[in-house]
């Protein structure tokens, strides 16, 4: 496999990268700026290779029009970094915090909680970081009730969640303090505290099956990061459809920070905070 | 206050449904005064191919996006030849919007597409066959290439060629050269449609 960087340059023109730089943002959302065009190019090189195909171009036609759409899903594999862990794209959680719930509140009559659903659960990083954050930098949390709902396909990995296990990787982006506080060590790696780990309700779901989310409703918050990319369009319509049949009006979505709801559909309203762009179901709609 | 756990996932606080969730009682929901429950009909009736006419029916006066966004997503999924025939009819609409989501959903549905796809570059309306020239810039189907050489070697209006070239500058093979060669001869006072088929020529010998 030829991985240098001269040999990239040399088989992907500027020409290419602009062509493939707006073909892969149309169909994934996904914007790669010009600063990462070593990453495209080398994995772009990578695939052209291992398909066996002579050029960018015969490479680029087959990955537009192939009908299984194989490569494309591969290539956008490539394309993404498939790891969760603590404190993940804080910023949302600062924009969670600050923007988000003193808007929720505001307009909110007391008595009914707040519901937020994360979704993938994935091992439970996202839901802890979560709770973690409203527990520590939320002050309306002494006013409010929330429910944290956390839901994925995968019993194996609800069960991993449900334990708290966690390496060391895992939450390396954590402050000591906060460490200490809601984890305790053990023999290979850190378990969240029994606090935390009854913070958040762990459900299984399948996103694209109606049957399982229709009783999936009333939530105020949606985390769905990194998730979307994974999916052929009419499934991330789909799951765009279902999130806002689950959310009150005036609810709010929050995506990975290279996703964007603007590609898929045109029902939520854009909302760009000081900390972070998200997704709202329309106040008006019902 | 506190952080809360409930043991059970919440549903909605009351049963809205007011009728039966049969195909029957599913396409009379789709006139539902209230958009969730159009929403929620349009959504299953996605599991009754027999809707299809009520779904498409609905389409032309459904007021709310986001049911005419479930409508689509239905269809899509539904995919057989009346569901197909009904979004290629959409292209013959005013509405833009209705006519861009008809393209979307289209581009989705490449083998339900194929079929018909001969049929739409060879509308009476010119406009139609750009569009149907659109769907195919990103229709996941080997007979890309061999519509737009189609296009270009027969269709009369100068804009529906020049919007084939343009793709065949990106798609096309040594196939197309011929076609391209023959386009410049049909059009020869038109400098966009020289430029593009030159454009593509060039490319198709750099492979």
């Amino acid at each position: 496999m030829r991985t240098d960087p001269d040999a990239a340059q040399t088989l992907i023109s500027d020409e290419d990268f602009l062509k493939f730089q707006e073909f892969f943002y149309r169909k994934t959302g996904i914007q790669f700026e010009c600063s990462k065009r070593y990453f495209v190019d080398k994995r772009l090189v990578e695939r052209i290779e291992a398909t066996g195909s002579s050029s960018f171009r015969s490479y680029f036609t087959m990955l537009r029009f192939q009908a299984t759409g194989e490569e494309l899903q591969h290539l956008t594999n490539l394309m993404t970094v498939n790891e969760t862990y603590f404190f993940r794209e804080e910023y949302q959680f600062k924009c969670l915090v600050d923007s988000i719930l003193p808007e929720l509140t505001a307009r909110r009559a007391k008595g009914h909680p707040i519901r937020i659903w994360s979704i993938p659960s994935s091992s439970g990083e996202e839901a802890y970081s979560i709770a973690i954050y409203l527990l520590e930098f939320w002050k309306g949390l002494a006013e409010w009730d929330i429910e944290i709902i956390s839901s994925d396909i995968d019993t194996k990995i609800l069960s991993a969640a449900r334990q708290g296990f966690y390496s060391a990787r895992s939450i390396q982006h954590l402050p000591a303090r906060l460490l200490n506080k809601y984890f305790t060590h053990t023999d290979d790696g850190y378990q969240a505290c029994m606090d935390l780990r009854e913070a958040v309700e762990f459900t299984r779901v399948n996103l694209t099956e109606p049957a399982d989310t229709r009783s999936y409703r009333d939530f105020d918050i949606i985390f769905c990061r990194n998730l979307l990319i994974y999916f052929d369009e009419l499934s991330r319509k789909t799951a765009a459809q279902t999130f806002f049949d689950a959310m009150r009006p005036g609810g709010f979505l929050c995506l990975g920070h290279s996703e964007s709801m603007s590609r898929i559909s045109s029902i939520y309203k854009i909302r760009k905070f000081p900390e972070a762009i998200v997704y709202q179901k329309p106040l008006e709609s019902r | 206050m506190a952080i809360i756990k409930i043991p059970k996932t919440r549903t909605a606080g009351s049963d809205e449904r007011r009728r039966p969730r049969d195909c029957a009682g599913l396409v009379a929901e789709l006139s539902d005064g209230s958009p969730v429950a159009r929403r929620w009909a349009a959504r299953d009736l996605a599991e009754c191919p027999d809707g299809t006419a009520a779904l498409l029916e609905r389409l032309k006066q459904e007021p709310d996006i986001s049911v005419r966004e479930v409508i689509f997503t239905s269809l899509t999924r539904i995919g057989h030849f009346a569901a197909v025939l009904g979004l290629v009819e959409c292209l013959h609409s005013e509405d833009v919007a209705l006519r861009n989501e008809a393209i979307d959903a289209l581009k989705q549905m490449p083998d339900e597409v194929a079929p018909v796809m001969h049929g739409m570059l060879m509308d009476a309306d010119s406009d139609v066959r750009i569009f149907a020239v659109n769907i195919l810039e990103s229709l996941r189907h080997p007979q890309v290439e061999s519509w737009l050489i189609e296009v270009i070697e027969s269709d009369p209006h100068v804009n529906v060629c020049a919007t084939a070239v343009d793709l065949l500058g990106e798609v096309g093979s040594s196939a197309a050269r011929q076609a391209l060669a023959h386009l410049k001869g049909r059009f020869p006072d038109e400098p966009y449609v020289q430029f593009a088929a030159d454009l593509a020529l060039r490319r198709i010998d750099e492979d």
